[in-house]
């Protein structure tokens, strides 16, 4: 039986949870091959595979919740504290670096400095070190040595929530 | 009107300040109530009610005053504080264009006198709307370069209801008026108007409404071209500019609606890792993310226990004594080492070299043999080699 090309380096990175983007030699077999990595993956785990024009990604009723919340609260945070500071948060994560330092700077002068305190990944210096590593490794964002990352486009997974909470809470609203 | 022109404007100048205080009043209120104009002329220290109205800046509404249009125009193209008008306001220009333009081509060879007037009427009309696209143009703009700013402090909720407004209530219908390519439009109606002023400008029998057709010619090439960039303004500025605003805005009030209760809201799923064999390629970072989650655990720290282990103190007075009840001991060291079994079961070695410390008691006396005699002791794990000794009655003092 043939598979497609970079077959088990797809089936390695989606089920250890990775965003697979569109920079990534995978990315594109992926798309052209929707079908049947729709039907394996389904067959194989009862995962589901969702394909965007930013990422590839694939869920399963056992999520990693805690880390998804811990996720959503740091990008939140970030894009609260940058709109804060006057900057175009958005822009920004969609096209700059970002040094620890910074990041640092931002959480530690957080208004919500109780939630920040009371989250384990997130609660001081180190944490936060390995935090971003987490996030690195599920291709959130790509770090750029030791004190440096941007967002990949993953990161519109998270932005695509925080619209969904609003529209849904007018839909709620407005029923 | 009695005054001079140029009185009138040296009046203006002079007294612009509350001139444009004024228009502020009227522009945000509607209308200018006898006491606020009372009011802004006593701030500025002059008295110029009379003169407002003389030189017919003000008219009367009631009880209250307006600035008459045709300054409050000026007024407004001087400051470039244009607001957004509706596009129902500037479709009206599509009727009295096409109107116009229909009785042209349809009396053409009419009266000469009335052509040419609706020659004139429609280059007027051609020239207000596009006046009202640009205006429209730059207050749309304004008004959204100052919401991107926020300085006015607007709510992200009310950004996006602004936003969206705009959109879709004067960009887009904007858009659709100035879109070329739109049958109904009224660019469309223009390029109908330019082709057929093209056309006659150079086959027409009366000079004078060659002339005509020739100026609106080369006005419709030079307003097709200004709508063109007002068009290109919406669509590549204005319309991406809004829209992201529209956008920020719905996704900070999402983050900052689940950062109220952020461990109360559903979050999207993620999928948990696996576990995988220990030959995977990736056992080095899928351990690495394992520990990662207690490394951050509350720090434990354990006191140190001390263990109360009795502490043993050689007795010399007992074991003395001891020795004494048992002379003659034949054979020193096996007499230590039972002597311990016998209390301890065990026998340690810091305890066998502590009784053995007996044998240097100045009052004991020892025998040796004149060949010294050596035998094996096994204490424990422990077996010495140690000399046979005796000791005697009569050696004790």
């Amino acid at each position: 039986m043939e598979f497609p090309n970079h077959h088990r380096q797809i089936v390695e990175d989606l089920m250890a949870g990775k965003f697979i983007l569109p920079t990534e030699r995978t990315f594109e077999v992926l798309k052209e091959n929707e079908d049947f990595y729709t039907q394996f993956f389904k067959a194989s785990f009862n995962y589901d595979v969702r394909f965007t024009q930013d990422y590839v990604y694939m869920v399963s009723d056992e999520s990693n919740e805690m880390l998804s919340r811990d996720m959503c609260i740091f990008i939140a945070l970030l894009s609260y504290e940058l709109d804060r500071d006057g900057k175009n948060f958005l822009e920004r994560i969609q096209y700059s670096e970002f040094e620890m330092e910074e990041i640092e700077n931002y959480l530690t002068n957080s208004s919500y400095i109780d939630l920040i305190l009371s989250n384990k990944q997130l609660k001081d210096a180190e944490s936060r070190r390995n935090f971003i590593n987490t996030l690195n490794r599920r291709n959130i964002i790509e770090k750029i040595g030791d004190n440096r990352f941007v967002f990949t486009s993953a990161h519109k997974f998270f932005m695509d929530f925080a619209s969904d909470i609003v529209k849904f809470e007018n839909a709620s609203e407005g029923n | 009107m009695k005054a001079e022109p140029r009185t009138i404007l040296r009046f203006l100048l002079e007294y612009f300040d509350i001139i444009s205080e004024l228009y502020d009043t009227q522009s945000k209120d509607g209308i200018i109530t006898f006491e606020t104009l009372n009011q802004i002329t006593e701030k500025h220290g002059f008295d110029i009610k009379i003169q407002l109205l003389e030189y017919k800046v003000l008219s009367n509404v009631n009880e209250n005053y307006e600035i008459r249009t045709v300054y409050y125009n000026l007024i407004e193209f001087i400051l470039s504080e244009f607001k957004p008008m509706l596009p129902e306001t500037i479709e009206k220009y599509h009727i009295s264009i096409a109107e116009l333009f229909r009785k042209i081509r349809e009396q053409l060879n009419g009266d000469k006198v009335l052509l040419n007037q609706r020659i004139s009427e429609l280059s007027n009309e051609i020239r207000s709307f596009y006046e009202m696209v640009e205006k429209n143009t730059i207050s749309l703009l304004n008004e959204t370069r100052e919401l991107k700013a926020n300085v006015k402090k607007v709510d992200y909720r009310e950004k996006i209801i602004r936003a969206s407004r705009w959109i879709d209530e004067y960009i887009i219908p904007l858009n659709k008026i100035l879109d070329i390519n739109h049958s109904a439009s009224i660019a469309n109606k223009l390029y109908d108007v330019s082709e057929f002023s093209n056309k006659y400008r150079l086959n027409f029998d009366d000079e004078n409404t060659r002339v005509q057709f020739e100026r609106l010619y080369f006005q419709l090439i030079q307003v097709n071209d200004n709508l063109l960039r007002q068009s290109k303004i919406l669509t590549n500025e204005l319309l991406p500019l809004i829209e992201r605003i529209r956008t920020e805005s719905i996704i900070l009030t999402g983050w900052i609606t689940f950062l109220k209760n952020p461990y109360k809201q559903k979050v999207p799923k993620i999928l948990k890792r696996k576990e995988v064999t220990v030959y995977s390629q990736d056992t080095f970072f899928n351990a690495a993310e394992i520990f990662e989650q207690f490394k951050n655990e509350e720090d434990v720290y354990f006191d140190e226990v001390e263990v109360e282990a009795e502490k043993w103190i050689f007795d010399k007075e007992h074991y003395t004594q001891k020795l004494k009840e048992n002379l003659p001991v034949d054979n020193f060291f096996k007499w230590c080492n039972k002597t311990l079994k016998d209390d301890y079961k065990k026998v340690e070695i810091e305890k066998f070299f502590a009784l053995t410390s007996l044998a240097f008691d100045e009052n004991l006396l020892l025998e040796y043999t004149a060949k010294p005699e050596y035998e094996k002791i096994k204490i424990n794990d422990l077996t010495l080699t140690v000399p046979k000794i005796k000791i005697n009655n009569h050696g004790i003092s």
